[in-house]
C-alpha cells in the first residue's frame, strides 16, 4: 500500500531542489564558483524523483483504482474558515500530472542543453523547478484556496522566467505586462472564491464538500461566481481580452515557452473549469460565454498567427488558439474531451516549441522566419520533428491532434451551437495553413541568407524524439466508438460529460468535413508559399491583421497612458504640493512658534523665579475664588 | 532689608531679623531652636556673608545699576498680595489655643527626638555638612591654582 | 490678645517679602538673603505648629532645615566669591549661561 504522503513528496522533491539551487547559487556568489554539474544534479534530478513518483502514484491508483487522499497540514484555522493544505490523486488530478510530469521532465532535459553555456544557469534552473513545485501544487490540491496558490506560484514563475534575460528593457516590460493581467485575472479568481465561500464556505472548502453544497447557492450567485472564476482562466490562460501577454512572454528563453507556455501554466485555465465542473454544469449560461469567448479567440490567434514573422511569435498566437478550441469544449460541457486536447496539445506544442528552439540555436538566435529558409537538407531530424507535430496540430489522422480536435468539433456540432461549430471549423482551416506556411517558409523554400549552421546536441534530439512519439501515438489512448475504441480516457477521468448522441452517417459527415477542411488549409498553403515566400493578400484585412488589431495599441491608450498619468498626477501634484506641504507646515509651523517663544528662555535665573511665582499665585487665586 | 543698595546693610539689617525670629521661637517653647538660631544662624552664617562681602571689597561701580528698583518691588509686591492674602485668610479660620509657655521643647526633650526617630536624617545632614565642606575647599582651591 | 495664628501671618508675610526680594533686586547678595529670608519664615511657621499641635517633630525639621541653610550658605558665597572673581559684577541679569539661542537659521 503505497503512502500517500508521496503525493507531497511529488511537490517537495521540485521545490527543495529550486531552494538548494537557490542557496548553492547565493553561496557561490561570495565564494568559488560552484560547477554546472551541482546544478545540474539538482536541477534535472528534482523533476526526475517528482516523474518517478508520479508514475507510481498513477500506477497504484489505475491499478487498484483507489484515489489517494494527503492531508499535509491545516492551513487556517479562523472561525468558519477552515483551509487544509491537502491534496488528492483523483483521475483527473491523475490525468494532468501524467503529462505534466513527463513532458515538464523531457522539457528539463531539453532546457539543460538548451541553457548550457548560459552564465544564470542555475538561477534559470531554480525558477525553472519552483514553477514545476508550483504546477503540481495546483493539480493535485484539493480546494480552490490551494490551487489558487499554485494558480500564484505558476505566475511568479512565469513572470521570472520571461524576465529572464532582465538586462534588456523589453524583457521586464514583457514580464510585468504578463504579470499584470495575470493579476487582473486573479482579481476575478478571488472575488469568485470569496463569493464561493460567503455562501456555503461554513460546511467545509475542499471540493468535494463544495460540490456537495453546490445546490444551496441561488443559480444568480452561481452564474457570477463561474464567471468570476472565468476570469481568473482568461488571464491564465490568455483568452479574449487578457491575451495579449501571450505573444511577448516569447521574449523568454525557448524552454520556457515550451513548458510554460504551452504545455503546463496555460492550460491551468482549463484544468479550473474542468475542476469546478459542478458548478459549470449547473451555469449554463456562463459556459455557453466560456465557449464563445473561446471561438473568438481561437479565431483571432489563427489570423494573427497568419501574418507573424517570428516564429515563436507564431506558435504563441497557435497556443492560444488551441487553447480556444479546449474552452469551448469545457464551455458547453465536453470536461474530458476538453481535458485530452490538453493533453495531446502539451505534445505536439511542447514538440513544435522545442524544434524551433533548435533551429534558433543553429541558426544563431535567428527569430524571423523570413530570414531561414531550405533547413529541410541542413536539419532533416528537426525537420521530420517539426512535420509530426505540425501534422498533429492540424488535426489529420492518425495523429493524436486530430482524434482530440474532432471530438471536440463533434460535441460542437451535436450541442446544437452552429455558429461555435462553423467559427471552430473555419479555424482549423487556418490552423493548418499558418502552421504548413511556417513549415515550408523556414524547410521548404529557397533561403534568402545563407547560414552557418552550429551543431546540434543528442540531448536535444532526444528529447524531440520522445515527445514526437507521445504526439503521434497519444490520440489511441481515447479512441472513439466510431473508430472501435471504447473513449477509455474520458470514461477514465469520470467528469460529467454531456454527451450527446450523433447519428453514425453525422459523425461520417463530420470527420469528412473536417479533415477536408485542414487538408484545404494545407492546399492553400503549399500552393501559395511553394512558389513565393510573399504573404498573400486579403484584401482590406491586411493591415488590421498585421498589427494584430491594433489591440495592444488600444489597451495602452484606454488603460496604461491614463493610469500613468494618474500616478504622475498624484506624485506630483496629491504628494508633493497637498500631503508634503501640510506636513512641512506643521513642522515649520512648530519652528516658528518656538522661535517667538524663546524670549521666555533668557537665562536669568530672577526671571524664572517670577515666572514661578506667577504660576503660583495664579493657583491660589484660583483656589481662592473657587 | 531688600530695599538696600549696599549688601552690609541688607546683612546687618538680617542679623536683626534673625534674632528676632529667635526670640520667637523661645516665645513658642522651643528653648533649644532659640539657642540653635542664635549660635548657628545669626552667628554663624550671617557672619560668613558679612567676611565674604567685606572680602570681596566691593566698590561703588560693580554694585549693579538698579534704576527701577522701587518699581519692580512694588509690583512684585502686589503681583505677590494675592496669594499673601489667600493664605493669611486660610490660617484665620483656623482655631488655634492661645498663647502660652510650656515646658516643652528643652534641650533634652529635642535631643531625644533627634537621637531616637531622626537619626538617619540627623546622620545624612552630617554627611551633607561634610560635602559642603569638601565642595567649598575645591572650589576655593581651584581659584587659587589658576592663578 | 495675641495668639498663635499672629505668629502664622507672620511667618506668611516674611516669605512673602522674601519672594518678592527674590525677584526684584538685581544684586545677587541681597537675592540670597531674601532665600535665608524666606528659610526662616518656614521656620517661623513649623515652629508656631509644633506648638499648635504639641508635637516636637517639627521642631526637629527646624533644626535641619537650619543645618542645611548653612551648608548651603557656604556653597554660595564660594561661588559668589568666584563668579566675581571672573566677571567682576554681582549683577544677576549677568550670568545668562541657561539663555536659549536663537537659530535664526531654522527657520
Amino acid at each position: 500500500m503505497m503512502s500517500s504522503s508521496l503525493l507531497g513528496w511529488i511537490i517537495a522533491s521540485v521545490f527543495f531542489s529550486s531552494v538548494f539551487i537557490m542557496l548553492i547559487n547565493l553561496y557561490s556568489k561570495y565564494n568559488d564558483d560552484i560547477p554546472q554539474r551541482v546544478y545540474t544534479l539538482l536541477g534535472l534530478g528534482g523533476p526526475f524523483v517528482s516523474l518517478f513518483l508520479s508514475f507510481l502514484l498513477i500506477y497504484e491508483h489505475l491499478y487498484k483504482g483507489i484515489n489517494f487522499y494527503y492531508k499535509a497540514f491545516i492551513w487556517l484555522d479562523l472561525e468558519g474558515f477552515r483551509v487544509d493544505a491537502s491534496l488528492i490523486l483523483d483521475p483527473l488530478a491523475a490525468a494532468m500530472l501524467s503529462f505534466v510530469s513527463l513532458v515538464g521532465f523531457i522539457i528539463h532535459l531539453y532546457a539543460h542543453a538548451y541553457m548550457k553555456e548560459d552564465p544564470s544557469y542555475a538561477r534559470f534552473f531554480a525558477w525553472f523547478n519552483l514553477f514545476m513545485a508550483s504546477m503540481f501544487l495546483l493539480i493535485l490540491s484539493d480546494n480552490p484556496f490551494m490551487l489558487f496558490t499554485g494558480w500564484e506560484g505558476v505566475g511568479l514563475c512565469s513572470y521570472l522566467l520571461i524576465s529572464f534575460y532582465f538586462q534588456s528593457e523589453e524583457n521586464i516590460e514583457a514580464g510585468n505586462k504578463a504579470f499584470i493581467l495575470n493579476r487582473i485575472g486573479d482579481f476575478g479568481f478571488i472575488s469568485g472564491l470569496a463569493l464561493l465561500f460567503l455562501q456555503v464556505g461554513n460546511a467545509g472548502l475542499d471540493f468535494a464538500s463544495l460540490e456537495a453544497n453546490i445546490h444551496l447557492i441561488p443559480h444568480s450567485t452561481l452564474n457570477l461566481i463561474a464567471f468570476l472564476l472565468f476570469v481568473g482562466a482568461m488571464g491564465k490562460s490568455a483568452q479574449i481580452p487578457l491575451y495579449v501577454w501571450l505573444p511577448d512572454a516569447m521574449a523568454g528563453p525557448t524552454p520556457v515557452s515550451a513548458l510554460i507556455h504551452a504545455a503546463t501554466m496555460v492550460t491551468a485555465g482549463v484544468y479550473m473549469v474542468a475542476r469546478f465542473n459542478f458548478i459549470y454544469a449547473i451555469t449554463e449560461e456562463v459556459g455557453l460565454l466560456i465557449a464563445y469567448i473561446g471561438a473568438l479567440s481561437a479565431l483571432l490567434g489563427a489570423l494573427i498567427a497568419m501574418r507573424q514573422d517570428d516564429i515563436k511569435k507564431i506558435l504563441a498566437y497557435s497556443t492560444m488558439s488551441q487553447l480556444g478550441y479546449m474552452f469551448m469544449a469545457v464551455g458547453l460541457g465536453a470536461y474530458s474531451y476538453g481535458i485530452f486536447h490538453v493533453f495531446t496539445h502539451a505534445f505536439f506544442k511542447a514538440l513544435l516549441f522545442m524544434g524551433a528552439g533548435a533551429i534558433i540555436l543553429a541558426l544563431h538566435h535567428e527569430q524571423n522566419i523570413k530570414n531561414m529558409g531550405a533547413l529541410k537538407e541542413k536539419m532533416p531530424f528537426v525537420f521530420v520533428m517539426m512535420l509530426i507535430a505540425t501534422l498533429s496540430i492540424s488535426g489529420l489522422p492518425p495523429f493524436s491532434g486530430f482524434f482530440s480536435k474532432d471530438a471536440i468539433l463533434n460535441h460542437l456540432f451535436a450541442s446544437g451551437n452552429y455558429l461555435i461549430f462553423a467559427m471552430a471549423l473555419f479555424t482549423a482551416g487556418l490552423t493548418s495553413y499558418y502552421m504548413f506556411r511556417l513549415l515550408v517558409i523556414v524547410f521548404i523554400s529557397p533561403s534568402s541568407k545563407d547560414h552557418q549552421l552550429l551543431p546540434q546536441a543528442k540531448l536535444i534530439q532526444f528529447t524531440l524524439l520522445v515527445l514526437s512519439i507521445g504526439a503521434l501515438f497519444a490520440g489511441f489512448i481515447n479512441l472513439p466508438v466510431f473508430f472501435g475504441g471504447d473513449e477509455e480516457y474520458s470514461l477514465w477521468i469520470n467528469l460529467p460529460d454531456i454527451r450527446f448522441h450523433l447519428s453514425h452517417s453525422n459523425e461520417l459527415l463530420l470527420l469528412i468535413s473536417n479533415v477536408a477542411v485542414s487538408l484545404a488549409g494545407i492546399y492553400f498553403a503549399l500552393s501559395h508559399y511553394m512558389s513565393s515566400s510573399k504573404d498573400p493578400s486579403l484584401g482590406v484585412l491586411d493591415k488590421p491583421i498585421e498589427h494584430k488589431f491594433y489591440i495592444d495599441e488600444i489597451y495602452y491608450a484606454i488603460f496604461v497612458k491614463p493610469l500613468a498619468w494618474l500616478s504622475v498626477f498624484i506624485v506630483r501634484v496629491i504628494d508633493e504640493k497637498i500631503i508634503d506641504a501640510f506636513i512641512h507646515t506643521v513642522s515649520s509651523g512648530y519652528q516658528r512658534f518656538s522661535y517667538y517663544t524663546d524670549s521666555v528662555q533668557n537665562g536669568n535665573v530672577r526671571y524664572y523665579a517670577l515666572y514661578m511665582s506667577v504660576a503660583i499665585v495664579c493657583i491660589f487665586v484660583y483656589l481662592g475664588v473657587s | 532689608m531688600i530695599y538696600f543698595k549696599q549688601p552690609i546693610n541688607s546683612a546687618l539689617s538680617l542679623i536683626v531679623t534673625l534674632l528676632s525670629i529667635a526670640g520667637l521661637f523661645a516665645l513658642l517653647g522651643g528653648s533649644f531652636l532659640f539657642l540653635v538660631q542664635i549660635i548657628i544662624y545669626a552667628g554663624a552664617v550671617v557672619t560668613l556673608f558679612l567676611f565674604i562681602i567685606m572680602f570681596l571689597n566691593i566698590k561703588e561701580e560693580s554694585l549693579p545699576h538698579e534704576p527701577y528698583k522701587a518699581r519692580w518691588i512694588l509690583l512684585m509686591s502686589l503681583l505677590i498680595s494675592p496669594f499673601t492674602l489667600f493664605l493669611i485668610s486660610a490660617v484665620n479660620n483656623i482655631k488655634f489655643a492661645s498663647l502660652h509657655l510650656k515646658d516643652f521643647g528643652s534641650i533634652k526633650a529635642v535631643g531625644m527626638e533627634l537621637y531616637t526617630n531622626w537619626v538617619l536624617p540627623f546622620e545624612m545632614i552630617s554627611i551633607l555638612l561634610l560635602i559642603a565642606l569638601v565642595g567649598v575647599v575645591i572650589l576655593a582651591k581651584r581659584e587659587t591654582n589658576r592663578d | 490678645m495675641i495668639d498663635v495664628g499672629h505668629f502664622f501671618i507672620l511667618g506668611i508675610l516674611l516669605f512673602s517679602i522674601g519672594i518678592v526680594g527674590m525677584i526684584s533686586r538685581r544684586n545677587i547678595f541681597v537675592m540670597y538673603m531674601s532665600v535665608e529670608l524666606m528659610l526662616n519664615a518656614i521656620n517661623l511657621i513649623l515652629v508656631a505648629l509644633s506648638h499648635h499641635y504639641e508635637d516636637l517633630n517639627a521642631q526637629v525639621m527646624a533644626i535641619m532645615i537650619i543645618a542645611i541653610a548653612a551648608a548651603e550658605a557656604s556653597i554660595f558665597l564660594a561661588l559668589f566669591v568666584m563668579l566675581f572673581k571672573n566677571a567682576r559684577s554681582l549683577d544677576a541679569n549677568f550670568f545668562t549661561l541657561l539663555k536659549q539661542e536663537k537659530h535664526h537659521d531654522e527657520l
